[in-house]
This record gives structure tokens, sequence and C-alpha cells, in this order.
């Protein structure tokens, strides 16, 4: 049980010239998990290696979740136990598009970004690989969480561009790292703690061509009291009025006080859980 | 690699598709048959993946057709471009041979007037596609092909690479150009001419000559940065027969700035047929080398550089200095801090707070890399510390185990045994306290508030308190801090098997045999039972086994506690309360089992605690509740006859005080003061005035043992109100169960029959802990 109550809203557009929409997302208030992937590769092999990225990842945290799978005692057995059931989904996601791509001709090269949001208690764990992003929204001011893996932002990392160079430059869609393009690639695991009146948003890249972070921010803002599926529509139809050149797929999470659960609920859900 | 398998066997654009001779991301390469000319050629086909990028086939078409006319003999001859069968393909002459790259491996190292033979080739034909506009993109040696003639051909024309070149083009992993070879220009995204070409070609160039990349780093994106920041190597330090001139024209083509590298390929080329001219005049003229000063070579002014070469370089030099020191900064700080995203202070600009990220990365090792297959598991968690792979690892870990075995079990074994024995010898000391009359509780805390103290009592005290602290530090010992519960509950039940069987020689088993199964032993099995069911209730993570193991023991502890506390008479179901509580108690009893099957979160790991005791109590008190009642009903009687007159203190000392003038405000307490005429008396003479009364009212009632106890109720309902007397009941009610145990345990030595189980059940749950317990 989480301390808070969590709302999810997912919203993903195809944009202005794309045939495909290649992102992909997922939300389960269930598992408290929410999951942004933008795939690549042609035909329909983008779609493809998202699709099986956001569910193999939900499907093994449900799996671990209800015991079916075990995570193995020898794998990074220093991590918590959340951070080693998300990184095993990612893992286990990873090998299996990279099988895929392996398994076709049409498939080989195909990959995908990956950025997913696992919340439990108090504690927001994030996995990202890609350039996906993850902002938080906390007291009106947005702050991006993870890091691109992309050439450009190796290179600005590095001093060798400037932030405003590398936002032009060719180089921006080179990933440096991908899901599918390796039998087995690093992961970024970022865990911060939430808070009530926090936002999280997970984005592909077609969402924040369209939207400087100030933007976001005072969408986010302004719409404090919208309903979230709303303000993620929103984020979502005027980023692709700016730019549009690209899918654009946009994850709200909103973190509420936890709500007093009545005599009545408990004993219902009691009920239904055993 | 899969074959294509609709594509061998095919014939496309007059060519009989042969088989599969190469495979990159952009397409694959065939050999095939042209069956018109009769000749053995090759066949590029464009990856069906991007097919149907209509930019992607726009560019790959154009640029064939570009290539195709520049016939050149050190260019792969294009024959033909098109779509057939929905496949995009480009038809080139077929080149038997090798490529340099093969070539260098095989040979390991190259005579340098053979590089440069081969190089002059690479360099003209460059210098023809450069002249059509045409940028190779990827120069590099395994994209030379060295033919049996030994005539180099420049191959993989740029074509399907600047597919994704462009912007706005889908996102890839790859970037154009291959990263060892990469001008920086290039690895920047900063657009390209011509001269990016050279610098391909320059560090292609010091690979053929010295075997070794120019920049080599622990991955792509290290190797990429080099070429764009790190200074300039000199290939003459790894190769000694090298000209001077020529490691000054490498050094010269690698030059980060497009301006400082030679600006054509065939400027590239007249200097090096000039300089090798040179040379064999030189070696004409003998060593002495008059004719030619190298020093002063006019094109060759290689800028020494530190790091950067020019400005804007230095300029991003500046950047990542401070990028340093702000990476510094920030490591410092965030190796102890939480990663908690920092929104306190002003946000920071983007390319600052990026370097700090380094920390929170989990780098996943190749060692602690599982693979995909061995994951699936199936989910037992009894597989243990065993089941762990690798031999030796296991044979190492259960090495490990049994020395840990051989360690803590035995002082485990000796700990709680000492346990026991202290508390014991308190319990025999305090036994002189022991009032037959009053219940457990007051029994087992009485010797502490007695009047005077046993010989030698505050001594055991006092060793008792330090063993209890030293339970409870116990716990920080991992192979015992699953049995610090059960030490309590020892140390708790050897006190009162010392309290209650003085007489019984500690550890005495004699009489053990012929009760074990009657119900004079069923006390024992409940206290375990229920010791069990707690210690499972504290287990964090249960497993489903676990929780149905537990859920079972809730069961059996209440009927368990039923049984024990049975009496002949039957519970007091008449009266609502007693009802209310047996219900109670079922609920309890259920929901914990609830708990222990279907959740085992953290913070309710006290509830199920809780609703198991409270479950047994309620279970308990319903047994007695006859008994109590029964009590009750008899002392309703006796104390509704029985006239004990209140007595005029208040009166008496409100008068006294009238008499010398001082005011206490005692009005206010005097009419709720309980003083009668028992008050003032001695507990001996109270109890002479009260039996009196009862052989007045209830001549005959009582026999010479109920007696004594209810004139002991008497006296606290006339001392202490109804309230005292009914705690007093119950307690005495409640333990009567416990009395009854406690007189039997002198002849069945009941008590260490307990303390045995417990002892067998906790050296085998610490050696349990100690062999399952994965956190230890």
């Amino acid at each position: 049980m989480s301390s808070f109550d969590i709302e999810f809203a997912a919203v993903t557009d195809i944009g202005k010239i794309r045939e495909k929409n290649e992102d992909n997302v997922l939300i389960s208030s269930d598992l408290g998990l929410g999951v942004v992937a933008d795939g690549m590769g042609g035909h329909s092999a983008g779609e493809i290696a998202s699709n099986i990225a956001v569910s193999v990842l939900a499907e093994t945290v449900r799996k671990v979740n209800n015991e079916q799978l075990r995570i193995p005692d020898n794998f990074l057995p220093k991590l918590a136990p959340i951070e080693r059931k998300l990184l095993m989904a990612a893992n286990l996601a990873n090998a299996a598009i990279y099988s895929t791509a392996q398994s076709s001709d049409i498939y080989r090269m195909m990959g995908t970004t990956l950025t997913g949001v696992l919340l439990d208690k108090d504690c927001a764990t994030a996995v990202h690989v890609g350039d996906s992003r993850l902002y938080l929204f906390r007291d009106d001011k947005i702050i991006q969480i993870t890091t691109d893996h992309s050439l450009a932002t190796e290179h600005v990392r590095r001093g060798l561009l400037t932030r405003a160079e590398a936002d032009r430059s060719k180089i921006q869609n080179v990933l440096t790292r991908a899901m599918g393009i390796k039998k087995n690639i690093e992961f970024d695991l970022l865990k911060f703690p939430v808070k009530v009146g926090d936002v999280l948003l997970l984005c592909s890249d077609g969402l924040y061509k369209g939207l400087s972070e100030a933007e976001m921010a005072k969408i986010l803002h302004e719409g404090h009291h919208t309903p979230i599926v709303k303000l993620c529509k929103q984020l979502v139809r005027i980023s692709n009025e700016n730019d549009g050149q690209d899918n654009i797929s946009a994850v709200l999470i909103k973190i509420l006080p936890a709500q007093k659960v009545s005599f009545g609920q408990r004993l219902k859900r009691l009920f239904s859980r055993s | 690699m899969t074959e294509h398998p609709s594509l061998v066997g095919q014939e496309i654009s007059g060519c009989e598709i042969l088989n599969k001779v190469a495979e990159g991301g952009m397409g694959a390469v065939y050999k095939a048959r042209h069956k018109a000319l009769n000749r053995v050629v090759c066949v590029k086909i464009l990856s069906p993946a991007l097919a149907n990028d209509k930019k992607a086939v726009e560019l790959f078409l154009t640029e064939a057709r570009a290539i195709a006319e520049l016939d050149h003999p050190n260019i792969v001859n294009v024959y033909n471009v098109g779509k057939e069968k929905g496949y995009y393909f480009i038809v080139m002459s077929f080149i038997e041979g090798q490529t340099l790259s093969v070539m260098l491996k095989k040979n390991k190292i190259l005579p340098i007037g053979l590089v440069l033979d081969l190089f002059e080739g690479v360099l003209l034909g460059l210098q023809a596609a450069h002249e059509k506009g045409i940028i190779h993109r990827d120069i590099k040696p395994s994209n030379i092909l060295i033919n049996p003639q030994g005539q180099p051909k420049l191959v993989d024309f740029g074509i399907a690479k600047k597919v994704d070149k462009e912007k706005g083009s889908t996102k890839t992993t790859e970037l154009a150009g291959t990263a060892y070879f990469i001008a920086p220009e290039q690895a920047l995204g900063k657009d390209l001419d011509t001269r990016a070409d050279l610098y391909s070609l320059g560090a292609s160039l010091y690979y053929v000559l010295t075997g070794q990349f120019p920049y080599n780093g622990k991955n792509t994106i290290d190797i990429i940065q080099k070429h764009i920041n790190d200074p300039v190597p000199n290939p003459a330090k790894i190769r000694s027969d090298m000209p001077g001139w020529l490691s000054l024209a490498v050094q010269k083509l690698m030059s980060k700035g497009p301006d400082d590298r030679f600006q054509t390929a065939k400027e590239t080329y007249l200097y090096f047929k000039k300089m090798r001219a040179e040379d064999q005049l030189r070696v004409k003229m003998g060593n002495s080398g008059r004719a030619i000063d190298l020093g002063e070579e006019g094109p060759l002014r290689i800028v020494k550089e530190e790091k950067n070469t020019t400005t804007a370089d230095k300029e991003s030099l500046k950047k990542l200095r401070a990028q340093e020191a702000a990476v510094k900064k920030r490591t410092t700080s965030s190796s102890r801090l939480p990663l908690i995203p920092q929104l306190d202070a002003s946000v920071p600009d983007a390319t600052q707070r990026k370097p700090a990220k380094k920390e929170e990365q989990v780098k996943m090792l190749e060692a602690q890399d599982v693979k995909p297959v061995e994951v699936f598991m199936p989910a037992k968690r009894s597989s243990g510390r065993f089941s762990q792979d690798g031999k030796g690892a296991s044979v190492l870990a259960s090495l490990k185990v049994l020395g840990k075995l051989i360690v803590f079990v035995p002082l485990f074994i000796v700990f709680i045994w000492g346990v026991s024995y202290l508390f014991h010898t308190l319990g025999t000391i305090c036994s002189v306290h022991v009032n037959p009359h009053a219940g457990l509780f007051s029994n087992l805390l009485m010797p502490f508030f007695a009047d005077q103290y046993a010989p030698k009592q505050l001594l055991m005290t006092g060793a008792a308190l330090a063993t209890l602290a030293l339970v409870l530090a116990s716990s920080v010992i991992k192979a015992f801090s699953r049995s610090t519960l059960l030490l309590l509950i020892v140390a708790l039940v050897s006190y009162m098997a010392g309290l209650f069987t003085p007489n019984v020689p500690f550890m005495d088993l004699t009489n053990l045999s012929q009760f074990i199964f009657t119900p004079e032993y069923y006390l024992c099995y409940l206290v375990v039972a229920v010791a069990w069911a707690m210690g499972l209730c504290w287990t964090l993570n249960r497993t489903v086994s676990q929780g149905i193991l537990g859920a079972s023991l809730v069961a059996l502890s209440l009927v368990l506690a039923f049984l024990s506390a049975h009496l002949t008479i039957p519970p007091d179901a008449q009266n609502f309360a007693v009802k209310i509580v047996f219900y109670v108690a079922l609920f309890c009893g259920i929901l914990c089992m609830y708990y222990l099957i279907a959740r085992s979160e953290k913070e309710n790991m006290l509830l199920p605690l809780a609703l198991l005791l409270l479950s047994t109590v309620g279970i308990w008190a319903y047994s007695v509740s006859g008994l109590a009642g029964n009590i009750n009903h008899t002392l309703n009687a006796l104390t509704q006859r029985i006239e004990v007159k209140a007595s005029n203190n208040a009166q008496i000392t409100a008068e006294l005080e009238k008499m010398v003038g001082i005011n206490s405000n005692r009005s206010l307490f005097s009419t709720i003061d309980k003083t009668n005429e028992l008050t003032g008396l001695s507990d001996q003479d109270a109890l002479a005035f009260l039996e009196e009364k009862v052989n007045q009212e209830a001549p005959g009632v009582f026999d010479e043992t109920t007696k004594p106890l209810f004139l002991y109720f008497l006296l606290h309902y006339y001392r202490g109100g109804e309230s005292k007397m009914e705690f007093n009941v119950w307690d005495y009610t409640l333990s009567f169960p416990v009395k009854n145990f406690n007189r039997n345990a002198e002849e069945n030595d009941a008590y260490f029959f307990l303390l045995a189980l417990l002892y067998a059940f906790g050296t085998i749950s610490c050696a349990g802990n100690i062999l399952f317990s994965e956190d230890l």
C-alpha cells in the first residue's frame, strides 16, 4: 500500500508528419508504474520494439509482485528490492527486443528508448535509457531528472557543445544507448522521494522538442486544478502545434494525499483480497 | 545473421543473386551474376527497414546515380540503380580481392611505399568524387578494396549513410562514419564539406601505417570525443622508419579545424608525390641530405597544440575546465547526500546539472550481468543459500554457513540455558511472596512490591534485568535476531517455573512420559504454538507456505486456548459481554489469519501480533467466564446482605478543622471518601470481621477452602470498591487454569517440559535462520 494516492494519465499522438506512431506508453495504477518508450527502426520495427519494451517491463513487474517470478539472488544483491525488480524487468525487456531484432531482417537494428517510473511508498524509482525524459514538477519548478543518452548531450556534458548548439545539432537524434541494440545494456537507475503535490512527467523527445521547460512548467502550474488527463492532452496538443515533426507522448503522474479509507472499503478490500 | 530467404536465387535487374557477401545496417550486399554480360557483379539492396522511408529512398537513388556518372578507376563502378520487386538496388562491379583492413591484419605491417601507393590511388578517387560534390563520409580501411592487380577501389560511397544524416530523420544509434576515423566536425554534427573525408583519410593512414587507431577509448563516445578534443598523435612515435614529412602530413590531415588540413585531395596527392620524389633524390644523393631541409618545408606547419587548435576549440576547453570543476564539486556533495532532485536551490543550468548524474547511474558490469535465460526461475524461496550457482561459490558458501552453525548454535544453547536458569532461580527466591488466592498477574508482580524482600532477591532481580538487556542486545547478532521473542518467553516461563513450583529441581523431566498426551500439558502446547505463530507474525516478506503455517498455528492456538482453559463450569454464554468477547476474539483470530496469509507489509508487523494475543486471551476469557460468573453472582448476593457502616471519619475531621480554624476544602473529597469501619483495621482484623459477617448471613455455604478466597474478594470490595473486586475476580479466574497447571506441575514437571520444548524450538529456529535466511 502506498502512503499516497496516485493519479495517472497518458497520451500519445502521431504528430503532424509521421506516418506511424512508434511511441508506446503504459500506465498502471495497480503496479504504480508509468512508462514511455520511443521506438526506432524502419517498417513497423520501431512500434514493435517500443511495444515489447513497455509490455515486458510491466508484465515482469507484475509477475515479481505476484511471486510468479523470482529475482535471482545474485542479481545485483546490493540494491533495494524495488530497484532490482525494475532493473530486472528492464533487462528482460531488452533481451526480448534484442532477440526479436535478431530473428528477422526486417527487425534488425530496431531499438527503443525507455523511461519508466515505479512508485512505491513515498519513493519513485526510475529506469532510463535513451532520449525520453522524466521531469519532476515540484513547487512550481520543473526539473529534468534523467539524462539523455544522446551524442549531443554527451558532447554538452564534456563541454564540446553548448546546450543551445546541441538543440540545433544534426546529431541530436543519435543515441548513445538504446534498448535492443545490444544484448546487455546499461540502464540509469534513479531513486528519489516524492511528496504530495508532485507531478512527474515522462515524455518522448517529440514533446520536449515542441515545448520548452518553462512552457511545461507554466502549463502544469496553471493546470493545478485541472484533471491530469486534460493536462496531459493539453501538453501534447501544444507541443504538436509548435513542432509536430515527431511522435509525441506524455505520461503524467500526480501525487495526491492518501484518502481515508472507510471501514466499508477496508472490509471490501479485505474480502476481495482473500 | 539470417539469410534473406527471398533473394538468393532470384533475379534482380537481370542479375541472378548468388550469395550474400556482407550485411550492414543500411542493407545487404550480394554476389550476383549479370546474365547478359555473363560477369560477376555485386548487388546492394537497401534494407527493407528503410525502403518505406521516402526520403531515404530518394537519397539512395540520387547518390547512386551520381556515383554511376563518376567512372573512375579508383572508385567502384556502378552499373545500374533502381527498384525491382519492391527492393531498391545498386548493381556494382564485383571486386575480387581484399579490403585494406584485412590486408593489414594479415601482414601485420605494410611497407611504407605500398601504403603510399595505395593511398595515392584513394586520393585520386576521392578527388574525382569531391569534384562531383559527393562526400564519402565514411573513409576507413575496410572501405578500401584492393583488387588482385593491387589497385585500390573506394567502396560504400556515402550512399545509404547519407540517409540518417538528414535532420529530422528517425532516431538511430549509429553515427554516420566510424568512430575510429570520424572527423571532429562530423562528430559534432556540424555541416560537412569534403575536408571531413581528408580527416578520415588521415586517420586511416595513421592506422594503416602504425597498426593502431589514432584514438582509443573505453567506448565509442569516448573515442569520438577524443577526435574532437585530444591532441593529434604522432605516428612516428610508433613507427620509427617513417619519413618525417609523412608523420607531419598525417598530423596535418588530422587537424581539428578543416582550415588547418590540406584543403583538397589533389593537394594532398601532389604533396605526397613531391615528397616521395625528394626522398628518392635523397637516397640517390646519399645520407648527407643537403638538398632538402625538412625544417623549411613550406606547406607543413603543424601548430603545436596542447589540446585544441582553433579558437573555437579553446572556448570549448574553457567550458570543459569549468565543467570539470563543477563535476568535482558536485561529486563530493552528492556522494554523501541522498539522491534527491535539488529543487530548493534555484534550478541549476542544465549543462551544469548533467555531470552529477554519473553518480546515479548503476553500472551493469559484465560480471554482474545476469543472462536473461537464467532469470526465469520458479518462484520458490526455500532454495536458500546452497542453490547459488557456481560450484566453487556454493562450496564456499556452504562452508561459511557450516562455520556459522558450529559457532552460533552451541552459543545459542548455552545462552538460552543460562537465561532460563537465572530466571528460574529468581522465581524460586520470589516464591515466598506467592499468595494462593491472588491471580496470576498479582503473583507475578507482587514479589517486587513486597514489604520485605527475600534474601538475595534484589541481587537476582538486578541480574535478571541485566540478562533481559543482554537478550535484547543479542538481537544485534544476526543469527539470534529472530529468537529475541522466544528468549523473552523462555525467561518468563522459567521465572514462573521457579515461582510456582519451587520444590521441583531445575529441569527435572523424570515424570514426563506418562503425561505427554494428557490435557495437563495443553498449556505447554499452547505456549509453543503461540510463540511460533508470533515468530511468523514478526517475519517480513512471508512466503505463502509460511503464511499458511502461521494461520494454522493461530487456529491451533485458539483451540488450545479453549481446551487448556476449559473448566467443568460451562462458559457464561448468557452474559452479553461474554458473548461479545467471544465473537470479537474469533474475529480477531480470523483477521490475524488473513493478515498472515494475504499480507506481509512492514508496517503491519505488530497488527497480526496484537490480533493473535487478543484472540487467544479472548478465547481463554470466554472459556473461564463460567467460573467468573459464578463467583460474581455469589459475591453480589453477599455484598447486598453484608452491611458495613460507613465511618464518620470525614465528619470528625471536618469538625476538628472547624475547631482549629483551618479550611482545607476537604469537603469536596470527603463526599467520595470510601472510608468505612474496615478502613482502620489491619488485614487480619478486617478478614475476621468479614468472616463473622459471612457466617451470619450465609452460614454453611462455604467450606474451609473457598471461604478465605471469598473473604479476600470481599475485603477488596469494601476497601477498593466494586471495580477492584471485579478485577481481582477476573485475575483469579483467568489465572485459575494456570493455577491448576501450577498445581499439576509440581507432579508432572510441566514447566520443564515446556522449557525443553522451547529450547528445542529455539535451537532449531536459530539453525534454520542461519541456514535459510538470506540477509545473514
